[in-house]
C-alpha cells in the first residue's frame, strides 16, 4: 500500500529581490531547485508568487512533504511563514510542479507567462480549489501591500 | 523568626568560611532539591556540569532518563546510576537535610578525557565538555591577538509542553531539526553544542563587531521559531538567545556566564528574542538572580513567616479578623520585603508554591482565634491563572478545619485584568463554597467601576493614600467619600486602609467606612502576639 498522501498549504514574505533580471534569475532557480528536490521525492504542487508572497501546496507522503517544508524553513528566501493548512488527503490536487504569477501587475503578469507556461502552471486547474482562492486573495493584497 | 546562615550554627569553629564556600571547592557536584524535587542549590561543579542555570530545574530536567518518581529515589538511601541530561554518567548519594529536602551528591563514573570528543548522540552536536574545550582553544587565540568571537547561549522556549503533549518521539524529532536550522543559521567555522535537554550554545567565530553577532541571534530567533511539522504535527516553539562577545583575557567560564546572564535578560523581556551582554547589565542582574536563587530556596529553608494585622468593625468596635501578610527574613539580606521580592515571586512562578504555604499558615493560624474570627490572604493574579487555586483553598480549608466563611481572600484589579471570564468563574466558585472576596487597594489602579458590577464582592479596601491624601482635604477626601458611598449602595463593606492617625479615623467613620486597618488601629504581629493583642 503506498503511504498516505498529506497537502501542506502555506505562504511566507518573498525576500528575494525585486529589482528586474534579479527577481527573474532567483525565480528561474527556485523553480528548477523546487523540480529537482522534489519530484524526485514524490512532492508535487504548485508555487504561486509575486513581488510580496510566495503561496505554495505541496502534496506527498508525509516524510517528503515535512522534509521540503523544513527545507523552506531554512530558506533565507523566505520570511514569516505562515502554515495554512496540513492535513492528509484522497488524491492530489497537483500531480506535476507548476508555479505561476499571480498579481495585478501587468508588467509581472507578462514577464512571468513564460515561467507560468514552461512550468506547466495551469490557472484553471487551480480554480476549484479552495486554497487557491484564500491564496490568490492573499497573494494579491500582499503585492499591493509590497508595491 | 530568625534563620542562622549554617555554619557556625552549632557554636563549633570561628570564622569559618560560609557554606557555599565549602560546597563551591568540592571537586565534585553537589545539588539541594525541595521535597518536589526542584533544585534549590547547586555548588560551582554542579553548575559547571549542568549549566548556570540549574537552580529551578527539576530533578527530570538533570537526569531524564529515569522513571523512577523523585521521592522515591531520593529515599532510596544507596548509591543511584544517574545518566544526565548530558549524557553523563554518574553515582549518586542522597541524604535529607534537617531544614528539608534532599541533598544530592554525585561522582562522574568515567573519566572525562574522551568527553571532549563525544557527541550527542540526538543531535551529533558536541557536548559540554567539546564545548569547554573549543571555548578554551579560541579564547587563547583570541589572548594571542586572534580573531573576535560571540557565544550565543540558547534556551527552547515551550519545548517542555511539546514533549509533555506530543511525547519523546515528537520532541526528539524536534531537536533534531532544531539543530539542523542551528548549523543552517552558522558558518562552517562556527560550532554549535547542545549542553542540555533544549539548550544550546552557539560559538560564533570571526565578529568583526556587535553587529556580526547581532545579525546571528536574529538569525537564529527566526529560524528557530518558524513553524515545525513533525509527523504530521504543527508545532511552534520559540528561542531566546543571550548573546556574549569575548574580550581578550577573558575565561570560558565568564564568557559563558555573561551569555546566560544576556539570555536571562532576553527571557525576562519576553522570550522569543535575543538581547547583547553589557557592563552593568551584569550587577542588577546578578543581583536579581541571586534574589531569585535566594528565594527558591527560602520555602524549604523556612525563611518565611505570616504577620498579622488586625482590622476593626467601626460599628462594635472590635477586632473582627487579621489580614495575614508575608514577611521574608534572610540571614544575610535580613528582611526583604514583599514590594521587592513578591513581583520576581510572580514573574519566575515561585508564587504559586509561596502563595499555598501562605493559605495553608494562615488557615491553621487562624483557627487558634476566638470569636470566629476571619483571616485575610491576598492572592496574586499569577495564582488565578494556575489550575488549582481552588484546590488548594479547600485543602487549606479542610486540612486546618477553618469555615470557609472566616476566610477572605483579597484580589487586586491585576487578577481581572486577562482572562476576565475565567477568573469571575473561579471567584463565584470560591464565593460558593461560602469564602468572603475583597478588593484589595481600590482606587490605585485601573479602578474601573465595572469591576464592582461584575462580581458582588464582600468588601472593598480603598488604598492607603486616599485616606492619607484626605488629611489635605480637596480631591482625596472627595474620592474617599465617593467609593464609601459607592459600597454602601452596592452593598459591600469598605475598609479604609492605612490609617495612622487618630484624625484620619474621625474622618473615615464619618465617611461611612465600616472597617478600618492601619497602624493607629493594630500593626501587623507574629501571630504569638494576637492573644496578648486581644486581650489589651
Amino acid at each position: 500500500m503506498p503511504a498516505p498522501l498529506y497537502q501542506l498549504v502555506y505562504y511566507s514574505r518573498n525576500a528575494v529581490s525585486r529589482d528586474g533580471a534579479g527577481f527573474e534569475a532567483e525565480v528561474a532557480s527556485i523553480l528548477a531547485a523546487s523540480r529537482r528536490n522534489n519530484e524526485a521525492a514524490g512532492v508535487t504542487g504548485t508555487l504561486l508568487f509575486n513581488a510580496g508572497v510566495f503561496a505554495q501546496v505541496l502534496e506527498g507522503p508525509l516524510d517528503a512533504v515535512e522534509a521540503t517544508f523544513e527545507r523552506i524553513q531554512q530558506d533565507d528566501r523566505h520570511g514569516d511563514v505562515s502554515l495554512l493548512a496540513l492535513e492528509p488527503i484522497a488524491q492530489r490536487s497537483f500531480s506535476g510542479w507548476a508555479m505561476g504569477f499571480v498579481g495585478r501587475s501587468a508588467e509581472n503578469t507578462a514577464r512571468f507567462a513564460e515561467v507560468g507556461l514552461s512550468s506547466g502552471f495551469d490557472p484553471a486547474a487551480l480554480g476549484g480549489q479552495k486554497v487557491h482562492a484564500i491564496l490568490r486573495d492573499l497573494t494579491v493584497e500582499e503585492e499591493a501591500a509590497a508595491a | 523568626m530568625s534563620v542562622h546562615p549554617l555554619p557556625n550554627s552549632d557554636g563549633r569553629g570561628r570564622a569559618a568560611p560560609g557554606s557555599d564556600a565549602v560546597l563551591d571547592a568540592l571537586p565534585h557536584p553537589v545539588v539541594g532539591f525541595d521535597w518536589d524535587g526542584e533544585v534549590i542549590f547547586a555548588n560551582a561543579s554542579a553548575r559547571d556540569c549542568f549549566g548556570e542555570r540549574i537552580v529551578g530545574s527539576d530533578f527530570a530536567d538533570l537526569f531524564p532518563n529515569g522513571s523512577d518518581p523523585f521521592k522515591q529515589l531520593a529515599a532510596a538511601g544507596r548509591v543511584l546510576g544517574l545518566v544526565s541530561n548530558a549524557q553523563t554518567r554518574f553515582r549518586g548519594l542522597f541524604g535529607a537535610m534537617a531544614a528539608g529536602g534532599f541533598v544530592l551528591s554525585l561522582i562522574a563514573e568515567e573519566a572525562d578525557a574522551a568527553a571532549g570528543a563525544e557527541a550527542d548522540e540526538l543531535t551529533g552536536m558536541m557536548k559540554r565538555g567539546g564545548l569547554a574545550l573549543r571555548l578554551d582553544a579560541a579564547l587563547a587565540d583570541l589572548a594571542g591577538g586572534g580573531a573576535r568571537l560571540a557565544v550565543h547561549c540558547i534556551d527552547l522556549d515551550r519545548f517542555k509542553t511539546v514533549n509533555d503533549t506530543l511525547g519523546h518521539g515528537v520532541g526528539d524529532g524536534l531537536l533534531k531539526k532544531v539543530a539542523d536550522r542551528m548549523r543552517a543559521a552558522c558558518r562552517k567555522e562556527d560550532c554549535v553544542a547542545r549542553i542540555g535537554g533544549d539548550e544550546f550554545v552557539v560559538i560564533q567565530a570571526g565578529v568583526g563587531d556587535r553587529t556580526d553577532a547581532e545579525r546571528l541571534a536574529a538569525r537564529l530567533v527566526d529560524l528557530i521559531g518558524r513553524t515545525y511539522v513533525l509527523s504530521g504535527h504543527t508545532v511552534n516553539i520559540g528561542a531566546s538567545v543571550g548573546v556574549a562577545l569575548a574580550e581578550p583575557g577573558q575565561g570560558t567560564r565568564d564568557l559563558l556566564r555573561n551569555g546566560d546572564l544576556a539570555l536571562y535578560e532576553a527571557k525576562r523581556a519576553g522570550r522569543g528574542r535575543f538581547r547583547v551582554f553589557e557592563d552593568g547589565m551584569d550587577a542588577a542582574l546578578r543581583d536579581r538572580r541571586e534574589l531569585e536563587i535566594d528565594l527558591r530556596r527560602a520555602l524549604a529553608l523556612k525563611q518565611f513567616s505570616l504577620h498579622y494585622q488586625p482590622f476593626i468593625d467601626l460599628q462594635t468596635e472590635r477586632t473582627i479578623g487579621f489580614e495575614a501578610l508575608i514577611r521574608w527574613d534572610h540571614p544575610v539580606r535580613g528582611r526583604v520585603t514583599p514590594a521587592d521580592f513578591i513581583p520576581l515571586a510572580e514573574e519566575t512562578g515561585l508564587i504559586s508554591k509561596i502563595g499555598e504555604w501562605v493559605l495553608r499558615t494562615a488557615c491553621a493560624t487562624a483557627t487558634t482565634w476566638p470569636d470566629e474570627m476571619s483571616v485575610a490572604v491576598n492572592v496574586s493574579p499569577v495564582q488565578f491563572k494556575s489550575d488549582n487555586l481552588i484546590e488548594t483553598i479547600v485543602s487549606a480549608l479542610a486540612h486546618s478545619g477553618l469555615p470557609a466563611h472566616r476566610l477572605e481572600i483579597e484580589i487586586t484589579e491585576g487578577a481581572l485584568l486577562e482572562d476576565t471570564s475565567n477568573v469571575l468563574k473561579t471567584l463565584h466558585a470560591l464565593r460558593d463554597l461560602g469564602i468572603r472576596i475583597s478588593m484589595d487597594d481600590f482606587g490605585t489602579g485601573y479602578s474601573s467601576l465595572s469591576y464592582l458590577q461584575k462580581f458582588p464582592f464582600n468588601k472593598i479596601k480603598i488604598d492607603r493614600s486616599f485616606v492619607q491624601g484626605a488629611d489635605e482635604g480637596g480631591d482625596n477626601e472627595a474620592i474617599l467619600k465617593a467609593i464609601a458611598g459607592l459600597g454602601l449602595s452596592l452593598g459591600m463593606a469598605i475598609t479604609a486602609e492605612g490609617v495612622e492617625t487618630p484624625e484620619q479615623l474621625a474622618r473615615i467613620r464619618g465617611e461611612q467606612c465600616t472597617h478600618v486597618q492601619g497602624y493607629f488601629t493594630g500593626r501587623p504581629m507574629p501571630a504569638d502576639g494576637i492573644a496578648t493583642f486581644l486581650q489589651a
